[in-house]
C-alpha cells in the first residue's frame, strides 16, 4: 500500500499533468472504438450502425470520459476550481438574484458579527489581567439590612490579608473625587486609592514609567500618582508626562507611570494614588474605628487553591474576627464575606441583554438562510434546463449538489463580506452601548476570532442555503430536456418543502416579533415612569470643592466656609434673570452610583430581633424639593435655620413614612441614624424620588439638611424659566468667583439625565425591534415569492376558474388563502417557540411579564399584516390573468 | 447472448484485469476480449467501467502503460503488470479462492 505521502506527490502530478492525461484518454478512448468498430463490422453490421453499437457498449463517449476522470486522483481541487469557475460565471449571468442573496445574507452575518464582536470582547476573552480568572471580590454583606456590601474597614483589610490563608494578596480599593490644579482651570479628577501592589496582584505592567513600590505607601512617602490610559491620552498622550507634577490636596503629586488600556472595576478612575495618600483613608478616626467601612476589597487567590476552599479559609476569618470584636459588626448580623470571580462581576449586567441579542441575531440568520435557499430552490426550476444537459453529460448527482453548493457558499462569503462591513460600521455605536453595561467594552474590536467566527458561519451558511433546496430527482431531468414544462412529482415536492421552510421562517419571525414587542412595551413603561421630579428646565451641574483648602485645624472639614461657598454661588445665580429656584444635593436623582443606605431607629420602638428600618440617607438644601419639582406633603421643608447647632430636623419620603406610620403621621415623630447618640426631628414629608434608577422602586429616603452637612462635592440644580441651557456659563462663573479652585462638571439637565438612564434600554430594544423588522421583510418576501411562484404554475387553472365566471375578489381570496395557511401554522409553531423562549428575556423586562397577551397579539397581527402585504403582489398578478391567454398557453 | 451473461460483482474486474495481464501487455479492447474469449462468454466486460479501473490500477501502481504500436500499426496504450501487481494478484487470487470455495461449500450443504 502506498503511503499518504506518495498519494499527495501522485495527485500532484496529476494536477500538473492533468492536461496531458485528457489528450491520452482521448486517444486510447477513440483507439477503443475504431477496434470495436471493425469486430462490430466483421460481424456484419453496416459501418454507421458498427460505429453506434461500439458508442452504446462503451456507455457513451463523453461518459465514459467522466468515468475515467473521477477515478483520477486530485479530482478534487480540479472539480473546485471549475465549480467556482462556473459558478461565478452562473451568478454573474443573475445579477439580481446573486444581490438578493448576498443583501440577505450580509445582513444576517453582519448582524451575528457585530453581536459576536460584543460578546466575544465583553464575556468571552479572558480578562486581560494575567491569570484573570483567580481574582476575586470580596464582598462583606448586611442581612440584616439587606446591603450586598457595606464595604471594609482598613483594619479588616489588613485582618483579611494577614489571617486567611488561601489569597496570594488582599488589596484595597477605593474611589474619590479630588481636585487636580496644574495647568489651567481645576480639574476634578476621579481618583483611584489603592493598596500599593494594586496593579501587582491584577498583574498589570505600567505603559509608561512604573505602578507603585511598597515604599509609596508609607505616611511619609512623597506623593505620587499613576494615570489612567484615558486620563493621559486626554493631558495629550505626552510620552514624557513621567515626572510631571500636579498639586492635588495641598501636595504636589508627580506621575509616576502610565496604565494600560485595562477594565477599570469597580468604577473608571482618571488618576489613582497609593492607599495612605487619602486625606479621608488616614484621619485617625477612619484608621481608629472597624466600623468605618470605606473600602473594597479584591484578592488574588492563591494557586491551587479552588474558590470554594478560599471560601471556606475567609468564613474562619470572618468567624473568629467576629469573635474577636463582637462590636464591629451590626448586633444579629451573620459574619461573613462573600467571594465572586472579578470576571462574572464584570459582565454581570451585560450578560443577559448580550445573551438575548445573540439569539435574535442567530435567528435572524435562521430566516435568511431560509429565504436563500427559497431563491434557490425557485432558481433551481430555472435552471433544471442547464442542470439536465450537465447530467446527460456525464455529470453525477454529487457533483451536481458540489455544484450548487459551491455556488451558495461564493455567496455567503460575498454575503460574509458585506457582513464584515456592516460590522465595522457599527462597531463604535455597539461598543458605546456595550459601555453602559460592562467597563469591558474597550476590548471590543473586529480581531482575529471575530473574523474566524464570521469566516465559519459564512461557510456554514451558504453549505445550509446550499443543501436545503435538494437537487432535482433524476425523474426530473429527461423531460426537461425535452422540452415539457415539468410538473413532475419532484416539482410538487419542492413546492411542499418551500412551503415548509416560509412556514419556519414565519414561525422565528413572529418569535422575534415578540420580543421586540416585549422590549418595546417595557422601554415604554420605562419612559413613562414618574419618577418623582419635573425635570424640563432644570440644569444640574456638579461643584468640585478643593476640599484641602477647607480643612480646619483638627483636619475636619469647616462647614461654615463651604456653606458660604456654596451660598455665595447660590446668590451669584439668584440674581440672574430667568432663574426660579436653586437647589443643592449629595446625589442626583436616578444616580445608580450613589450608595449611601443605611438604617435607622425610630424612638420608642426598639424591637431587637427584628430587621433594622433602612433607609438611603440624602443631603438636601432648603430648595432642593421646589427645584425639583418635588412636593412638599406635610410639615414643612429645610429651611436656612437647619445648620449646625440648628433644631437637628430631618425629611422623610412618602414611601417611608406608610411603611412605618401606616396610620399616623409622623411629622414630629424622632429617628435616630447614630445609633441613639442624635435623635433628629421629623418636620415633613416630600414625594417619592427614584434616586437610584428609573426601573428600581424609589427608596425609603431620610433627607438631612444640607447646611449641616454640607459636601465638598455637590450637585446644584438651576431651575429657569427659559431654555436651561444659558445658565452654564453663569454658573461656571459663579463657581470661579466663589473660589477659583473649584471644578465644575457634569453639567447637563435632568431630562438630559433621564434620557441618559433610558438609553441602554432604548437602544436594546431599538436594536431588537430592527432585527425582527429585518426577519419580517425578508420573510414577507419569502412568502410573496412562494406564492408568487405558486400562481404562476397555476395560471392555467386560474384561467379555467374566471372563465368558469370566479371574479377578481374570489381569485385573489384564494391566492391570500394559500399565503395565509402558512403564517397559521407560522402562528402555532412561533407561539409555542415564544412561550418557551420568553422566560429567557425576563430578566430585561420592566412592567410586563414575558407572556404578555397584547405583545403576543400586537405581534401576531403585524405578522399577518405583512404576509398580507407580501401576498398581495402575486395575488395582484394572479387576477390580471387574462382566461384565453392563459388557455392557449398550455393548450 | 445477452440472457447467458453475469454482471461482474464489484473489484472483480480488478483482479481479471491483472490475471490477464500475466500473459503480457495489451491494450483496453484486447484486454475486454480476451476476458470474454477465456470465459467463453459468460463474463461481460462494462466497457464503461473497464477504463476507468484501468486508470486506477495505473494510480495504484499495480499495472503500468506505454503507448506503442499495435497490430495494424495504430497508436495504443499497452499496460502491463508491474511487481507489485504481480503481488497484489496473488493475494486477491488467494482470497477469491478461499472466498468462492467457502460459498461453494455453502450451497452444497444446504
Amino acid at each position: 500500500m502506498s503511503s499518504w505521502l506518495d498519494r499527495i506527490h501522485r495527485a500532484a502530478r496529476m494536477l500538473r499533468s492533468r492536461k496531458l492525461r485528457e489528450l491520452e484518454m482521448d486517444e486510447e478512448l477513440r483507439h477503443h472504438l475504431a477496434l470495436e468498430t471493425e469486430a462490430n463490422v466483421g460481424r456484419g453490421l453496416p459501418a454507421e450502425e458498427a460505429r453506434r453499437a461500439a458508442l452504446v457498449r462503451l456507455g457513451g463517449l463523453e461518459q465514459s470520459k467522466e468515468a475515467c476522470r473521477e477515478s483520477w486522483p486530485g479530482r478534487l481541487f480540479a472539480d473546485l476550481g471549475q465549480d467556482v469557475r462556473y459558478g461565478l460565471r452562473g451568478l454573474r449571468r443573475s445579477p439580481g438574484f446573486t444581490a438578493a442573496v448576498a443583501l440577505t445574507l450580509g445582513l444576517g452575518i453582519g448582524a451575528n458579527t457585530a453581536v459576536f464582536s460584543l460578546v466575544n470582547g465583553v464575556l468571552l476573552k479572558p480578562l486581560p489581567y494575567a491569570r484573570g480568572e483567580q481574582l476575586v471580590v470580596l464582598r462583606q454583606p448586611d442581612a440584616r439590612a439587606a446591603l450586598a456590601d457595606m464595604g471594609f474597614s482598613v483594619q479588616e483589610v489588613r485582618d483579611y490579608r494577614e489571617m486567611s490563608r488561601a489569597f496570594d494578596s488582599v488589596v484595597e480599593y477605593h474611589s474619590m473625587d479630588f481636585t487636580l490644579l496644574g495647568d489651567g482651570d481645576a480639574r476634578r479628577v476621579r481618583t483611584g486609592v489603592v493598596s500599593w501592589n494594586f496593579f501587582d496582584v491584577l498583574e498589570v505592567k505600567p505603559l509608561l514609567g512604573r505602578t507603585f513600590r511598597a515604599e509609596d505607601e508609607t505616611p511619609t512617602a512623597d506623593a505620587v500618582l499613576v494615570l489612567s490610559h484615558d486620563y493621559w491620552r486626554t493631558l495629550g498622550s505626552d510620552a514624557g508626562i513621567v515626572g510631571r507634577r500636579f498639586e492635588m490636596n495641598d501636595h504636589v503629586h508627580t506621575v509616576v507611570g502610565v496604565l494600560p488600556p485595562i477594565p477599570e472595576y469597580p468604577n473608571h478612575n482618571d488618576v489613582y494614588m497609593p492607599a495612605t495618600a487619602c486625606p479621608f483613608r488616614n484621619r485617625p478616626d477612619t484608621l481608629a474605628s472597624r466600623r468605618a467601612r470605606m473600602l473594597n476589597a479584591f484578592a488574588r487567590v492563591a494557586p491551587g487553591v479552588s474558590l470554594a476552599q478560599a471560601q471556606a479559609d475567609v468564613d474562619g476569618v470572618a468567624g473568629r474576627l467576629r469573635a474577636a470584636y463582637p462590636d464591629a459588626l451590626p448586633r444579629d448580623s451573620q459574619a461573613r464575606v462573600a467571594l465572586s470571580p472579578l470576571k462574572e462581576d464584570l459582565v454581570r449586567q451585560a450578560r443577559p441583554t448580550f445573551l438575548v441579542l445573540l439569539a435574535t441575531v442567530a435567528l435572524v440568520l435562521l430566516i435568511a438562510c431560509a429565504n436563500v435557499a427559497n431563491l434557490t430552490l425557485a432558481r433551481l426550476v430555472e435552471r433544471s434546463r442547464e442542470l439536465a444537459i450537465r447530467a446527460a453529460l456525464g455529470a453525477g448527482r454529487v457533483r451536481l449538489l458540489r455544484q450548487l453548493l459551491t455556488e451558495s457558499t461564493i455567496l455567503a462569503l460575498a454575503g460574509g463580506a458585506l457582513g464584515l462591513l456592516l460590522a465595522y460600521a457599527t462597531r463604535d455605536l455597539l461598543t458605546a452601548f456595550a459601555a453602559r453595561l460592562t467597563p469591558r467594552a474597550a476590548e471590543i474590536a473586529i480581531d482575529g476570532r471575530v473574523l474566524l467566527f464570521t469566516l465559519g458561519m459564512s461557510v456554514l451558511t451558504g453549505v445550509l442555503a446550499g443543501t436545503l433546496p435538494g437537487l432535482p430527482g433524476r425523474e426530473k431531468i429527461a423531460p426537461t430536456l425535452l422540452g415539457d414544462s415539468g410538473r413532475t412529482t419532484g416539482d410538487r415536492r419542492r413546492q411542499r418543502m418551500r412551503a415548509s421552510l416560509v412556514a419556519w421562517q414565519l414561525a422565528l419571525s413572529f418569535v422575534l416579533l415578540i420580543g421586540a414587542a416585549l422590549m418595546l412595551r417595557s422601554f415604554e413603561n420605562l419612559r413613562r415612569v414618574d419618577a418623582g421630579f419635573r425635570g424640563d428646565q432644570v440644569l444640574t451641574a456638579r461643584l468640585n470643592l478643593n476640599f484641602s483648602a477647607y480643612f480646619n485645624a483638627e483636619h475636619r472639614v469647616d462647614n461654615e466656609r463651604v456653606n458660604a461657598f456654596y451660598r455665595a454661588v447660590e446668590d451669584q445665580l439668584r440674581g440672574q434673570p430667568g432663574v426660579l429656584s436653586i437647589g443643592a444635593a449629595w446625589t442626583f436623582p436616578l444616580n445608580s452610583s450613589f450608595q449611601n443606605d443605611g438604617t435607622f431607629q425610630i424612638e420608642g420602638r426598639d424591637a431587637p430581633g427584628g430587621p433594622a428600618p433602612k433607609a438611603t440617607f440624602v443631603g438636601v438644601s432648603p430648595a432642593y424639593f421646589e427645584a425639583l419639582g418635588v412636593p412638599l406633603l406635610r410639615g414643612r421643608v429645610f429651611d436656612e435655620r437647619d445648620r449646625a447647632g440648628g433644631p437637628t430636623a430631618v425629611l422623610v419620603n412618602q414611601r417611608l413614612a406608610r411603611r412605618h406610620w401606616p396610620e399616623g403621621d409622623p411629622v414630629g415623630q424622632r429617628i435616630s441614624g447614630d445609633r441613639g447618640r442624635t435623635w433628629r426631628t421629623i418636620v415633613g414629608v416630600v414625594g417619592d424620588v427614584r434616586q437610584e434608577a428609573l426601573d428600581r422602586e424609589p427608596p425609603d429616603a431620610v433627607y438631612l439638611p444640607f447646611r449641616e452637612f454640607p459636601g465638598f462635592s455637590a450637585i446644584l440644580f438651576v431651575r429657569t424659566l427659559g431654555a436651561p441651557g444659558r445658565i452654564a456659563e453663569q454658573i461656571r462663573a459663579a463657581a470661579r468667583t466663589a473660589d477659583p479652585q473649584t471644578a465644575v462638571t457634569s453639567i447637563r439637565t435632568l431630562d438630559d439625565i433621564r434620557s441618559e438612564a433610558l438609553s441602554s434600554p432604548r437602544l436594546t430594544s431599538m436594536l431588537l425591534g430592527l432585527f425582527a423588522a429585518v426577519a419580517l421583510v425578508i420573510t414577507a418576501a419569502g412568502l410573496g415569492g412562494l406564492i408568487a411562484y405558486s400562481v404562476s404554475r397555476r395560471t392555467h387553472e386560474i384561467g379555467i376558474r374566471m372563465a368558469l365566471g370566479a371574479d377578481r375578489g374570489r381569485i385573489t381570496a384564494m391566492v391570500l388563502r394559500e399565503g395565509m395557511s402558512s403564517v397559521l401554522i407560522g402562528l402555532v409553531i412561533g407561539m409555542a417557540g415564544a412561550l418557551a423562549l420568553s422566560r429567557l428575556v425576563t430578566g430585561l423586562l420592566f412592567g410586563v411579564g414575558p407572556n404578555d397577551p397584547i405583545c403576543f397579539a400586537a405581534s401576531a397581527l403585524v405578522l399577518v399584516l405583512a404576509a398580507v402585504a407580501g401576498c398581495l403582489l402575486p395575488a395582484r398578478r394572479a387576477t390580471a390573468v387574462n382566461p384565453i391567454t392563459a388557455l392557449r398557453a398550455e393548450a | 447472448m445477452a440472457g447467458a451473461n453475469v454482471d461482474l460483482l464489484q473489484g472483480t474486474l480488478d483482479v481479471l484485469i491483472l490475471k490477464t495481464l500475466v500473459g503480457g501487455p495489451m491494450h483496453g479492447w484486447g484486454i475486454a476480449q480476451r476476458i470474454q474469449q477465456v470465459s467463453e462468454e459468460v463474463l461481460r466486460v462494462n466497457q464503461g467501467s473497464l477504463y476507468p479501473a484501468l486508470h486506477r490500477l495505473e494510480d495504484e501502481g499495480w499495472i503500468a502503460a506505454e503507448w506503442g504500436a499495435s497490430e495494424n500499426n495504430r497508436k495504443a496504450k499497452y499496460y502491463r503488470l508491474t511487481r507489485r501487481g504481480q503481488r497484489q494478484l496473488e493475494a486477491e487470487t488467494e482470497s477469491w479462492q478461499r472466498f468462492a470455495a467457502a460459498v461453494a461449500r455453502i450451497l452444497q450443504t444446504a
